[in-house]
């Protein structure tokens, strides 16, 4: 087992981890800093963001405001975003624009060289700045490509870390080699989780197959608690058959939802908004109209979908700003947007929960103490910004607003590692190999692939857009079954060379824990508020409910806990659109 | 066997058509110039290259196995549904094997689906580089049929010869295991470019409040060459990375350019640092990369722009390099 040291360690190579890691090396030159990715690091699921970053980049120009940005944001959430978060994401949104721009990305400009902004939905103005539908790709991209004019930065490619350790003074990770399948410890100062969210606990996602929320369960068996994870949010325009993201700008930019009568059904759902309602709204309404016989169906999948019709906004707008969508209409499933409508369907997209954050990004436990030396940025930590809905193009914000926060005080915690410290992180690495060996070594009843084919049809079925009490207890039930079946899996691939069947089990294990509580936090919130709709509970209750749930591992069990929403300038209201 | 031979050929013969233009329009332009020595040279240097470039072509279209193993296979293979082929790298014997599989495949299936299928339900311990199934992400670069591509984007049925899909890891990397192969050598080399920004004050880059100065005109000069997901098959269909290691390689050098037109960019030496025969004049011009690049980037347009960069550079006197050396 090989010990290293660094003052940073960054464990996450999407836009969070990167920002993360370009920030602090430019306050603290001196800091040694380390970014673990499982993947090749330019590899993350943010370059899979197709729709744009938001921002307020001309209030003086068309009147837009960062009051106006956060309270399209608040109203987004249902309102159990924390406020005082909000704030600082619009406030600092735009400079983050900026910056992407000093970094070469090529965001979409007018003749004159501004910047140009796309509708989005449940925005009021148009206020997402966007290169093409591929703008995560090209912010990915410039990010990877400056952290290589870095010298104080190591980037660990596929390494795949299975253990936090933690002590008084000191953290560090366990990580697997996966090309020589050696063992490694990266030890320092500071730990910034980046790994994500775990959309792939669902069947049916836009997300890529590595969003397997990794980073979320390490954290959270390391102690900190896990905040808001009921609200999933599913994306209403995934292609049908395989789920890839079409994006919202599809709509933005003009395209019409469409039901088998070729109705535009959402002037049913949100008259004044129409296809740019909030993601969670018009997923409501499409399976609604699944529901009610309006929807078409796959043959080859026995999917239900209603359409995504792009056709009247014309080839230039097609191939000028929404080429991947053609591209990928065309390369999987044979059809071209120019001339046919997309078969959709809402999937699941984002986790808006995650570990459990203050507004630093510090990562808290239950009782809501500081957690030393530990900081979430992204979608894997719940900072509150999206509450229980998150609307389109705030998560690339959120990721770059608060890698620079987390960057900043990052580059501050830099110390020496004592004796004692090592000493203590050793032994713990040394208890994390015997497990990983006797994981290894086990001869269990199944295998990974297919218990977790299982859970995914289980959150499929009984945790997708609409939830209800009976549903989601058969539901919970096959899932601690599973949990327990968890304990007694095979490893069929005896190398230590690149060995995925083992990284695939990993990534299992995680996975069902946080489905699991994804499960429990769901049934025990007793109304419907943003993403998260039951039929038995149809209203929204601001006398109990207003409160983020807050979860931590007791045992094999789970402790439930509350924490009140940070409410500055916006009171709830009714949410209309 | 002969097709790819013919192929070959076709390339060899092809492959002078766009030389001797250059060839003329340099030699114009240095006459001119009265540079006479630098034309001979560079002349001698790209007829050279040329030939040693059809020739390596001509070689690997030799070394092309599968396309012969697939054939000898077919022969002997019963076709009762769908079947993939997975000629990967069998870390034991230290060579590649060939396994065949059944799969299930619908006119949706993706080369990826069918692979990790097999992974699950037939051999769990097959390895292979796979993440966001769409095209964007650059980690399923393989060798489909024949050809580099990425397994994700790639329709099963579509590519199927006799419903049988074969699938090999590519070359040019080293081999890890199975599909797997070795990105490190191309990862240096991508980041040996300066592939970056370059600004002189970079404390205004990172916290700067206004964009700086750049027209739809001067963005679509780089534009198209900023698409590379860095998935690695053009340097796996390019001859001169298969046969001198020491190349840098179309992605790298394509990027180096994508760089260099950004108007944004105040680089003095990244032009320097690739002016060299193992850098932009390794170049042998024979367009594999350009057809292998599944998102459209033209590396091979990009080296020969690179090219003239550097020249014009050169004789403006802004391209320094040369005379440092001496």
């Amino acid at each position: 087992m090989q010990l290293l040291k660094y003052d940073v360690i960054i464990l996450g190579s999407g836009i969070g981890g990167f920002t993360t890691a370009i920030h602090s090396s430019n306050l603290n030159k001196k800091a040694k800093i380390a970014i673990i990715s499982k993947l090749h690091a330019m590899r993350s699921h943010s370059v899979s963001a197709e729709g744009g970053i938001s921002g307020v980049l001309y209030p003086e120009i068309n009147k837009d405001s960062e009051k106006l940005h956060a309270y399209d944001t608040i109203k987004g959430s249902d309102y159990l975003s924390d406020q005082d978060a909000v704030e600082l994401l619009v406030k600092n949104a735009p400079k983050e624009i900026v910056f992407f721009e000093h970094l070469g990305v090529p965001w979409n400009r007018d003749q004159k060289g501004i910047i140009q902004e796309r509708p989005f939905g449940g925005m009021s103005i148009p206020r997402t700045a966007f290169a093409a539908d591929k703008t995560g790709f090209f912010m990915m991209r410039s990010l990877y490509d400056q952290v290589q004019s870095l010298p104080n930065v190591d980037i660990f490619h596929e390494n795949f870390a299975t253990k936090i350790l933690r002590t008084k003074d000191a953290v560090g990770v366990f990580i697997i080699d996966l090309a020589t399948g050696k063992h490694k410890v990266i030890y320092g100062s500071s730990l910034v989780i980046a790994t994500g969210g775990f959309s792939r606990v669902y069947k049916i996602t836009t997300t890529s197959h590595s969003t397997t929320g990794d980073g979320i369960a390490l954290a959270y068996n390391a102690g900190a608690s896990l905040k808001d994870v009921e609200f999933v949010q599913f994306h209403p325009t995934a292609l049908v058959p395989n789920g890839i993201l079409i994006t919202e700008a599809a709509r933005g930019e003009g395209g019409y939802l469409l039901n088998k009568d070729n109705e535009r059904f959402m002037k049913r759902y949100a008259s004044s908004k129409m296809e740019l309602a909030p993601r969670d709204i018009i997923s409501r309404a499409i399976i609604t109209e699944i529901n009610e016989g309006r929807g078409m169906k796959d043959p080859s999948s026995g999917l239900e979908y209603v359409y995504l019709d792009l056709r009247h906004l014309g080839k230039e707008i097609i191939n000028k700003k929404l080429p991947m969508i053609k591209e990928i209409c065309i390369k999987t499933i044979g059809l071209n947007p120019e001339e046919e409508p997309i078969p959709v369907r809402p999937a699941a997209h984002f986790t808006m929960g995650g570990i459990n954050t203050d507004i630093d990004g510090r990562v808290l436990d239950i009782e809501l103490n500081h957690i030393n030396n530990l900081w979430a940025v992204g979608e894997c930590g719940c900072v509150s910004v999206h509450g229980a809905n998150r609307l389109g193009s705030n998560s690339l914000s959120q990721c770059s607003v608060w890698g620079r926060v987390v960057g900043k005080e990052v580059s501050k915690n830099t110390h020496d590692i004592k004796h004692d410290d090592l000493k203590e992180l050793e032994k713990l690495a040394e208890e994390e190999e015997l497990r990983l060996n006797v994981l290894f070594d086990k001869k269990g009843m199944y295998t990974a692939y297919e218990l977790e084919d299982e859970m995914r049809e289980v959150m499929e079925k009984h945790f997708y857009v609409y939830r209800n009490e009976k549903e989601m207890k058969k539901g919970l039930d096959i899932l601690e079954k599973l949990l327990k079946k968890s304990t007694n899996l095979r490893i069929q691939d005896k190398s230590n060379i690149f060995n995925t069947n083992l990284r695939d089990t990993l990534e299992f294990i995680n996975q069902i824990e946080l489905a699991h509580a994804v499960a429990v936090a769901a049934l025990n919130r007793k109304e419907s508020r943003g993403a998260h709709s039951r039929t038995d509970y149809p209203k929204r209750d601001d006398r109990v409910w207003l409160k983020h749930t807050i979860l931590a591992k007791d045992g094999s069990g789970i402790k439930i806990n509350y924490s009140d929403v940070k409410i500055t300038k916006w009171k709830p209201e009714e949410r209309k659109y | 066997m002969k097709t790819s031979k013919y192929f070959a050929f076709f390339y060899l013969s092809m492959g002078f058509l766009p030389i001797l233009f250059f060839l003329l329009l340099i030699s114009a332009f240095y006459s001119y110039m009265y540079f006479k020595e630098l034309l001979i040279l560079i002349g001698l240097d790209l007829l050279v290259f040329s030939i040693l470039g059809g020739l390596e072509i001509y070689k690997r279209s030799d070394k092309v196995k599968t396309n012969k193993l697939v054939k000898n296979y077919l022969s002997n293979v019963k076709n009762d549904g769908y079947n993939i082929v997975i000629a990967g790298f069998d870390i034991k014997s230290k060579e590649i094997k060939q396994k065949q599989y059944k799969v299930n495949i619908n006119k949706y299936t993706s080369v990826l689906d069918a692979i990790l299928d097999v992974k699950k339900a037939q051999d769990n311990t097959i390895a292979l580089r796979y993440s966001c199934r769409m095209g964007i992400c650059g980690s399923c670069g393989m060798v489909i049929n024949g050809k580099p591509s990425l397994a994700c984007e790639t329709n099963f049925i579509k590519v199927a010869k006799n419903n049988v899909v074969t699938v090999e890891p590519m070359q040019a990397h080293p081999i890890v295991k199975d599909l797997v192969t070795d990105f490190k050598d191309f990862f240096d080399k991508h980041s040996s470019v300066e592939p970056h920004l370059i600004r002189e004050n970079t404390k205004e880059q990172m916290t700067g409040k206004t964009p700086y100065d750049q027209k739809p005109d001067d963005t679509n000069k780089f534009l198209p060459y900023s698409y590379c997901i860095m998935c690695g098959l053009c340097n796996d269909a390019c001859p001169v990375v298969n046969s001198n290691p020491e190349f840098l390689g179309p992605q790298a050098l394509s990027q180096a350019y994508r760089y260099q037109m950004d108007s944004r960019d105040q680089s003095k030496d990244r032009l320097t640092a690739i002016d060299k025969l193992t850098g932009l004049w390794g170049c042998e011009f024979a367009g594999a990369c350009s057809k292998a690049c599944p998102k459209g980037v033209d590396p091979a347009s990009a080296i020969q722009l690179l090219k003239m960069v550097s020249i014009s550079d050169d004789l403006k006197g802004k391209n320094d390099g040369e005379k440092n050396e001496v």
